[in-house]
């Protein structure tokens, strides 16, 4: 009694890397690099990646024990309560909503750099018309389709690292120098944002039989996207002077352009629009599947269950993230602040990084006996340092960017008013519109029968 | 708990609603499917089956499946009745439903159009 369509693990790891991997982590990446004053980000990148490493076996258990693509609403509802599952999870869209308008503002400007005639404003409608339409006629990037793109991105990158590593006849010189453990400390908490959302192809856990293969695939994807932005940040700040990419928005192209002049400019455009279109697509469908499914329940408003007759997608909630993504997407491009984005979602990354450990943690003392497909070794430790280290991680991005830390306190403080004041009135107005009824007859009456 | 009898009777309510509507039946013209419903704390196991538009059940599991729906007895018999409606226990992890994300939208949307909300 096997499903008829399964995932693949090369498909599974090809999502959450291409999930990952977005034109607004090169731009981080670099910016990384910034912290550290030797040529040493690599060094904070495979931190990076080895502490999602915990992340990502906490997410392993979890999903094992809960596979369901309500994801993180159910994981910490079940191990703490459904009003903090819904504070968070309600702020996280929130979030990836800033993502997605700081990535289309990034995206604008590369290709605004690669064709100076049409200027970002334009390129930005453009995206996300053709993100709103493709997802409301329900066109789905089919798995081969995403191998592809993301092994194609991955390869790409690797081989201009190559290049450059034997353009400027590369040397392993300052490698290691970091500059102090603050400034490590920095880099790699930055350096968290370069894996946010490899653990969204958790809900594609009820799209293959084998729930191990999910955090196989997670565990890979980490992998391989440490060495990937490894060798990048290490090519492209060996190849172009610091003081020209601090303080650039298109750093990448930058180094493109300095390593195969406009042939270059080409290839990184291809590459940003590939890593662009998986990021794009992903943060508007879970976004939209998230807003939808919370208005079912009466969590949002009921206008955002609407679903297309023809092509049974939630055109509703899709057109509201396109309003709302397109307004961040401007405001970012007015205010040029997009790092606030970048540190906002690195910040919230670790502080679900940090509940995901404590839910493992939870779960385990009140559901002892409930089914693990994986258990992470070594009792609680891991979990355990899971949270200690993504919340030194998150006090970290904190206090590097103050403005950042603002707006996450702002934000959930925000969430919680409106879960605890304005989902009780939404519940009580439907109660009172559609009062309950039982069509099920009760078993008394089956019984006379 | 419900019995194997309950589960039977509210998929035999819910294929009603589904052939009554004809605006659905329409639209789930190209949409073939076999679902596997399945309690998992008593023996009870339906198959829906969905071809050209038309709704019908038989007891008994499928070979291969596109969609399964596995919950406890009186979650089932409660959702097909349309008492509930499946985000719920979806969202708090009673009810597993294994698909294609597209598939499990369009279902719960099979049981808006149905139930409402």
């Amino acid at each position: 009694m096997n499903l008829k369509k399964v995932l693949t693990l090369r498909t599974i790891v090809a999502t959450s890397a291409g999930l990952t991997l977005a034109t607004s982590t090169f731009v981080a990446a670099v910016q990384v690099a910034g912290f550290l004053t030797g040529n040493a980000a690599w060094l904070a990148i495979l931190t990076s990646g080895l502490l999602c490493f915990l992340a990502a076996a906490c997410f392993s258990e979890l999903n094992g024990q809960l596979p369901s693509a309500a994801g993180i609403r159910l994981y910490f509802g079940r191990a703490f309560n459904d009003n903090l599952a819904l504070v968070i999870s309600l702020f996280y869209m929130v979030v990836i909503m800033g993502i997605v308008g700081a990535e289309s503002f990034i995206l604008a400007r590369v290709l605004s750099y690669a064709v100076p005639a049409i200027p970002p404003l334009v390129w930005i409608i453009v995206m996300f018309v053709i993100a709103a339409w493709v997802n409301i006629r329900g066109v789905k990037i089919a798995g081969n389709f995403q191998d592809i793109i993301t092994y194609g991105l991955m390869l790409s990158i690797i081989l201009l690292a190559v290049l450059a590593f034997g353009k400027i006849n590369f040397r392993l010189e300052n490698l290691t120098v970091v500059g102090g453990p603050g400034n490590l400390i920095q880099a790699v908490a930055l350096g968290v944002f370069l894996f946010v959302g490899f653990e969204w192809v958790t809900p594609l856990a009820e799209e293959s039989t084998d729930t191990k293969l999910i955090s196989k695939g997670m565990l890979i994807a980490v992998g391989l996207l440490s060495i990937v932005y490894a060798l990048f940040t290490v090519a492209v700040t060996s190849t172009v002077p610091k003081e020209a990419l601090g303080h650039s928005v298109i750093p990448h192209l930058l180094f493109a352009e300095n390593l195969l002049g406009k042939t270059g400019v080409i290839w990184m455009t291809i590459i940003c629009l590939g890593a662009s279109i998986t990021t794009f697509n992903a943060g508007l469908l879970s976004v939209s599947r998230f807003l939808y499914a919370s208005a079912r329940e009466h969590v949002l408003p009921t206008c955002l269950s609407k679903v297309s007759f023809k092509y049974f997608t939630p055109w509703a909630a899709i057109l509201t993230i396109f309003f709302v993504g397109l307004a961040i997407s401007i405001i970012v491009l007015i205010t040029k602040r997009y790092l606030i984005f970048v540190n906002l979602a690195a910040a919230m990354e670790s502080l679900i990084y940090v509940l995901a450990g404590l839910a493992v943690i939870k779960l385990r003392q009140k559901i002892p006996a409930a089914q693990r497909p994986y258990t992470i070794p070594g009792g609680l430790i891991l979990p355990g340092l899971t949270v200690v280290v993504f919340a030194v991680l998150l006090a970290t991005v904190l206090i590097t960017d103050k403005i950042a830390g603002l707006c996450l306190a702002v934000g959930l403080f925000l969430s919680w008013i409106y879960v605890i004041n304005g989902v009780p009135v939404l519940r009580e107005r439907h109660r009172k519109k559609h009062p309950a009824r039982r069509r099920r007859p009760v078993k008394v009456e089956l019984e006379e029968q | 708990m419900a019995e194997h009898s309950e589960i039977t009777a509210s998929l035999r309510a819910f294929q009603e609603g589904y052939n009554k509507n004809k605006r659905l039946k329409k639209m789930n013209a190209d949409w073939d499917r076999v679902v596997l419903v399945e309690a998992n704390d008593i023996p009870s196991r339906h198959t829906l089956i969905l071809r050209k538009g038309e709704l019908t059940i038989q007891e008994g599991s499928p070979e291969n499946p596109d969609i399964k729906i596995i919950s406890d007895s009186e979650t089932l018999a409660d959702m097909f009745y349309g008492d509930i409606t499946p985000t719920q226990p979806y969202l708090n992890g009673t009810l597993k439903v294994l698909g294609t994300e597209d598939d499990v939208v369009r279902l719960d949307f099979i049981s808006l159009m149905i139930w409402g909300e």
